[in-house]
């Protein structure tokens, strides 16, 4: 049995069924992300495993002990939230004493080296003694980031965290918790609406989708491989293609034959946009280019095939006007299928 | 840029402010006047300047009695309905109760219904089963009517306060009794100040509820000043009543520099 172990957890909001039978497993030591668009329940499912939200249906065990119906203050879980949720009255360090002092286990003075040693891992020691308000949006955040690990709780959740912080305080947030999660070792808990986020920051994804798991893997597996049409879509990047005829002759919209058999005929060809090119070897087809987008280190096109849009994100080098013809290429072992799920 | 105002808008609102001004702080003046006057009569505009009427309120047993008794009872009031009025706060914001919007209205319902109505009822109340109107009595009525400022105040702040902050202390292990003491009131303590300052201030001045519990022992400040001005109106009246405007100015100021201060701090 896994370290974290939801299963079958059913979640109802009146008429709305927010969560259909959730089962996952998490390791011990792992960073998990629960990727989905909004509404499809990601947040939820995190609220239940913090013991904020009761479910209709299913447990959720961790450490071989079912906490289903047991408090969040009784559950030694870490959150951490969108706000950041800063006690404003308190000191940066009553901040991350808090936990310590609720759960009483230890000295004040004990508590205070702690609260200290948490705010040196995130290096804000030296605002000890400022006020939440007086501080930024990034400092904030690694308090409350302090006060998450400082009791080292036995899974740190985390609620869309780095949502309302700039491009440039995100990337460095993001490197300080891989770096936090390898020295640490918590079991990590990562919801989010992003998809680089996810993909970049964790070890595994959870793509969720309409309060059901549409695809749960590694995040190489998941990038390369996105399993249905949704996934390929929501990872974005990748191009879904409809064909038709039967499987050992692949046709395109527009009746162009690919020299490449399906595994079946619900098959949807999914091609990576980094992984096409113009002109040159490989399995190739016709379209005409749309538009031509520049994206600094690369270009991307759109190139139109039938009723289909293909696009490709290419290197700066290769410079075609829109609507010039061209073929388009990628290598057999780079084209992936997907399958729309069944149960939908 | 400014945004420019046509002088006719200019105009009309400065005159609706001279206005208020008049009617606001024109009464308050002249009462303040009167207290001052070295004349034996309570009139306007007084004559010649004297304190002798400061002086005859200050030796006065009856009016230092009346004090007395009033600032007691604005306190007790004070107390009992700040811890009254933020539990139910509390208890309405998060809708714990069924039937909040119909409790809502039940705790408000004291600004609007007519006072002298409510008064005669307790004085039935009191008489009835508690042997006469009393100074608990008293007590009683003036929470009643004081409880909704409370409400209302502590619910406004509740209502601004980020409620991820007490999910936060859950997850962090922090039960019921500590999350109240942490986290939930020290969000509401602003409408706490502000409302308990309303308390005080009502139970304090109010005259009608206190006519109709008036016992022999018991007398406060506003029933006094109305006795006075009924039967002898002297300048003590106007005195004591300027006194009152100064007490209440002091509360003011004290209360902007408390919670200025904590804009500042926190």
């Amino acid at each position: 049995m896994s370290f974290l172990e939801l299963s079958n957890i059913t979640k109802r909001f009146g008429t709305f069924e927010a969560l259909r039978g959730i089962s996952l497993s998490i390791e011990r030591g792992s960073f998990v992300s629960l990727l989905g668009p909004s509404g499809c329940g990601k947040t939820t499912l995190l609220r239940i495993i913090a013991g904020l939200e009761t479910p209709n249906g299913g447990n959720v065990v961790i450490d071989g002990s079912d906490v289903t119906r047991l408090p969040p203050e009784a559950r030694k879980l870490a959150m951490m939230f969108q706000s950041y949720a800063l006690l404003p009255h308190m000191t940066v360090l009553d901040n991350v004493r808090f936990p310590l002092r609720m759960q009483g286990s230890s000295s004040t003075a004990d508590q205070r080296r702690r609260a200290h040693e948490a705010l040196a891992l995130v290096k804000l020691d030296h605002l000890a003694d400022s006020r939440p308000r007086q501080l930024s949006g990034g400092q904030q955040q690694r308090v409350a980031l302090a006060r998450a690990i400082v009791y080292q709780p036995r899974v740190l959740l985390l609620d869309e965290p780095l949502s309302n912080l700039d491009a440039r305080l995100r990337e460095d947030m993001q490197i300080e918790l891989q770096d936090l999660h390898r020295r640490l070792g918590l079991t990590t808990i990562f919801v989010t609406h992003d998809q680089e986020e996810a993909l970049s920051l964790s070890d595994r994804v959870v793509l969720m989708r309409d309060g059901s798991v549409e695809r749960d893997a590694p995040a190489d597996v998941i990038y390369d491989d996105p399993g249905t049409p949704f996934a390929a879509d929501f990872l974005g990047a990748a191009n879904v293609v409809e064909v038709s005829g039967d499987p050992s002759a692949v046709r395109l919209a527009d009746g162009q034959v690919l020299n490449i058999s399906a595994p079946d005929d619900t098959s949807l060809l999914v091609m990576r946009q980094e992984d096409l090119r113009l002109g040159g070897d490989g399995l190739s087809f016709q379209g005409v280019v749309e538009a031509r987008v520049f994206m600094g280190t690369r270009v991307r096109y759109v190139v139109r095939v039938g009723d289909a849009k293909i696009r490709l994100l290419v290197a700066r080098d290769a410079i075609v006007a829109p609507g010039e013809q061209v073929t388009v290429t990628i290598e057999p072992d780079r084209v992936r299928w997907a399958h729309p799920r069944r149960d939908r | 840029m400014v945004r420019r105002f046509p002088a006719s808008a200019l105009i009309g609102g400065g005159f609706i402010l001279l206005l208020i001004l008049v009617f606001m702080l024109l009464p308050l003046a002249i009462v303040a006047a009167a207290s001052v006057t070295a004349g034996s009569f309570l009139t306007f505009p007084p004559q010649g300047f004297s304190l002798r009427w400061y002086g005859e309120v200050l030796a006065s047993t009856a009016y230092l009695d009346a004090a007395r008794t009033s600032l007691i009872l604005a306190t007790a009031v004070t107390a009992s309905s700040v811890v009254i009025g933020t539990a139910a706060a509390i208890a309405l914001h998060r809708r714990l109760l069924p039937g909040t919007s119909v409790l809502s209205a039940l705790f408000l319902s004291p600004l609007v219904l007519p006072t002298i109505i409510f008064g005669i009822g307790l004085l039935i109340v009191a008489s009835i089963y508690f042997g006469g109107p009393s100074l608990v009595a008293l007590w009683v009525g003036h929470t009643v009517i004081t409880v909704p400022y409370i409400v209302r105040t502590v619910a406004a702040v509740l209502s601004d306060a980020d409620p991820q902050i007490e999910e936060a202390a859950r997850t962090m292990g922090a039960r019921p009794l500590q999350r109240l003491w942490f986290v939930v009131l020290p969000q509401a303590r602003a409408g706490i100040i502000a409302g308990g300052f309303f308390a005080f201030n009502v139970s304090f001045d109010e005259a009608v509820v206190a006519l109709f519990l008036r016992s022999p022992g018991v007398e406060t400040l506003p029933m006094r000043i109305y006795g006075q001005l009924e039967f002898s109106p002297t300048p003590a009246v106007a005195a004591v009543s300027t006194l009152m405007i100064l007490l209440t100015i002091l509360l003011i100021v004290a209360i902007e520099r408390f919670l200025g201060l904590r804009r500042v701090a926190g």
